[in-house]
C-alpha cells in the first residue's frame, strides 16, 4: 500500500508579524512604567490609548508607553486592560 | 455482478462530522443561500418529528420548532467522500463514484480476492465503516443494484439474481428512479406508483407522455441493459494549505496567500515535472461553512503566473472571511515535455539567483526558515494584525 502523499502534509500556518512579547514592567502609581526588563526609564515621550474590536469576543484594550530607558535604548510597551499583563511591541 | 454501495444523506452526515452533538436530534440540511427554500436531507429525528427531505422551511418550521438548520457544507462532503473511495479503493475496489454517497463496482475480481460475493460485500461494507450506516446492493443490471442497496438494512448487503430481477423491483416505489417530481406526480395521478406497474405499461405510451427521461425510466423499470461499471483512475491528490491567525476577508491579501500556495505546490517532487491540468480552491470560512472552487486549464501548464491568473479571479466569490485556504491539483496532465525558450526572460537570471540564496538560507536554518511579509490591514491600530509571515519552502 502506498500512503496518500498529500496527507503527510500538515497545513503550515501563518505567524504574525510583529507580535506582542510579555515584557516585566514595575509601573508608578499612575500606570506610567517606573522600570522595563530591569532597566530604569529615563524618559516618556509619548502615551496613548488602543481601544479597538469591542465588538468582538476578543476586544482590545491597550495603554502604550513609548519610552527611552536609562541604557538609552528605545522601548514601547503596552498593558493589557483585560488581563492586567505587560509587552513590549514595535508600534 | 455489479455492485452498488449506498450512504443515504451522505452531504448530512458529512456536514455533521464537526456537530456530532446534532446527530441524535432533529436536524436537517438548510437550502443554499438564493436557492428554493427546500430543505435537504434530515436525521433520524427529525424524520421521526414529521420532517421530510424537500419540505418547505416555513412549513418544516411549522411541523418541528425545535428543528435544528445545518449549514450545506460542500468542501466536507467533497473530503469525506474522497475518504470513502480511497478506502474502498485501498481494499482492491475499482470504484466508479455517482453523487456522494453512492459508489459502483464489478464484483468480478474481487469475488476471487475475497472468496465470494458476500465475502466481497462484507468487506466493501467493512471498508466505508460502521460510522456511515451504509448498505450494498449487488444484481446483474446497475439499477436492480442500486435498487437493492436502497432498500437493504444499515450494514446489510442485498443480493438480486438476475432471473430474479423484476419481481424484486416491481413492488418498488417510483421514488427509486431517476425522474423529476413532477413526473412522479404525474404518474402518481395516472396511478402508477410503483415500479412493477410502470414496467407493465407499453414503452411508445410512456415515451409519448413522458419523454426520453420516462422512456428511459421504463426501461430501468423492466431491469434492462443500463451499461457497465467504469471505474475511476485512482488519484493522486496534492494539496498545500496556509492557515491565517484571524479571519482575512481581503482580496490582496488572499491573492498574495494564493500566488505562495502556487509556489509550494509547484515545488512538490510528487508531481514529477507533470504540469497540472485542473485544480481546487478550497476555504474554511468564518463561522465554520466551507467554500470550493475548481478550476481546468485549457492548457496544462506549470507556470506559476499563469496559474496565479487562472485561480484568482475565484477569490472575490468568496462569501466570507477566511480562515484557512487549501489548493489542490486535482488532476495532473501527463506529458512532461514544453518547448524550451530560445532566449530567456528579463530577470531570469536574477531570480535564479535570488532562489539559490534562499535555499542555501534554508539548509542552514531549516524548514519554515524563509518566509514572505503578507500586508493584511496595514491601516489597522493594532500593529501585529498589519501584517503575516508566511513561510514558503518552494
Amino acid at each position: 500500500m502506498v500512503a496518500h502523499p498529500g496527507g503527510a502534509r500538515a497545513a503550515r500556518s501563518a505567524r504574525r508579524l510583529n507580535a506582542p512579547r510579555p515584557a516585566l514592567v514595575e509601573p508608578h502609581g499612575d500606570g506610567v512604567p517606573r522600570r522595563v526588563n530591569r532597566q530604569d526609564v529615563a524618559l516618556l515621550r509619548e502615551e496613548w490609548r488602543i481601544v479597538d474590536r469591542w465588538w468582538t469576543d476578543e476586544p482590545v484594550d491597550r495603554r502604550y508607553f513609548d519610552l527611552v530607558l536609562e541604557t538609552g535604548e528605545n522601548v514601547v510597551v503596552y498593558r493589557d486592560a483585560g488581563s492586567g499583563a505587560w509587552f513590549t511591541q514595535r508600534a | 455482478m455489479i455492485a452498488v454501495v449506498v450512504i443515504p444523506a451522505f452531504d448530512l452526515r458529512a456536514a455533521l462530522r464537526l456537530h456530532p452533538a446534532l446527530e441524535a436530534a432533529p436536524a436537517a440540511l438548510a437550502p443554499l443561500p438564493g436557492t428554493e427554500a427546500l430543505l435537504g436531507s434530515v436525521t433520524a429525528a427529525a424524520a421521526a418529528k414529521g420532517v421530510r427531505p424537500g419540505m418547505r422551511l416555513g412549513e418544516a418550521l411549522a411541523t418541528c420548532p425545535q428543528l435544528v438548520l445545518v449549514e450545506q457544507d460542500p468542501a466536507s462532503v467533497e473530503q469525506a467522500w474522497e475518504e470513502v473511495l480511497r478506502r474502498l479503493e485501498d481494499a482492491g475496489f475499482a470504484v466508479e463514484p455517482g453523487e456522494p454517497g453512492t459508489v459502483f463496482f464489478d464484483t468480478r475480481g474481487v469475488e476471487r480476492l475475497y472468496g465470494g460475493l458476500d465475502p466481497a460485500l462484507k468487506r466493501a461494507l467493512n471498508a466505508v465503516g460502521p460510522a456511515w450506516d451504509a448498505r450494498a446492493g449487488a444484481a446483474e443490471r446497475r439499477f436492480a443494484a442500486l435498487a437493492a442497496a436502497n432498500v437493504a438494512r444499515p450494514g446489510q448487503a442485498l443480493v438480486v439474481s438476475d432471473d430474479r430481477t423484476q419481481r424484486f423491483l416491481a413492488p418498488l416505489p417510483l421514488s427509486l428512479l431517476p425522474l423529476e417530481r413532477e413526473r412522479y406526480e404525474e404518474l402518481e395521478e395516472l396511478g402508477v406508483r410503483t415500479i412493477g406497474q410502470l414496467a407493465g405499461l407499453p414503452g411508445a405510451a410512456v415515451a409519448e407522455r413522458l419523454g426520453p427521461e420516462g422512456r428511459r425510466a421504463w426501461s430501468l423499470a423492466r431491469g434492462e441493459q443500463d451499461g457497465r461499471v467504469a471505474p475511476r483512475r485512482a488519484a493522486e491528490r496534492l494539496h498545500e494549505t496556509l492557515e491565517f491567525p484571524e479571519a482575512v476577508a481581503q482580496e490582496l491579501t488572499l491573492r498574495r496567500g494564493l500566488g505562495v500556495l502556487v509556489d509550494r505546490l509547484l515545488a512538490r517532487p510528487e508531481r514529477t515535472g507533470r504540469p497540472p491540468r485542473k485544480l481546487a480552491l478550497w476555504a474554511r470560512l468564518a463561522g465554520g461553512a466551507s467554500w470550493r472552487r475548481t478550476v481546468t486549464l485549457r492548457e496544462p501548464t506549470a507556470d506559476a503566473a499563469r496559474l496565479r491568473t487562472a485561480l484568482g479571479p475565484k477569490l472575490a466569490e468568496l462569501p466570507a472571511p477566511v480562515l484557512k485556504l487549501r489548493l489542490e491539483l486535482a488532476e495532473l496532465a501527463e506529458g512532461t515535455g514544453e518547448q524550451l525558450e530560445l532566449v530567456r526572460g528579463e530577470g531570469e537570471v536574477v531570480q535564479g539567483r535570488l532562489r539559490e540564496g534562499l535555499r542555501q538560507v534554508r539548509a542552514a536554518v531549516g524548514a519554515g526558515g524563509v518566509s514572505t511579509v503578507v500586508e493584511v490591514a496595514p491601516w489597522s491600530r493594532i500593529p501585529e494584525a498589519r501584517a503575516l509571515l508566511v513561510p514558503r519552502d518552494d
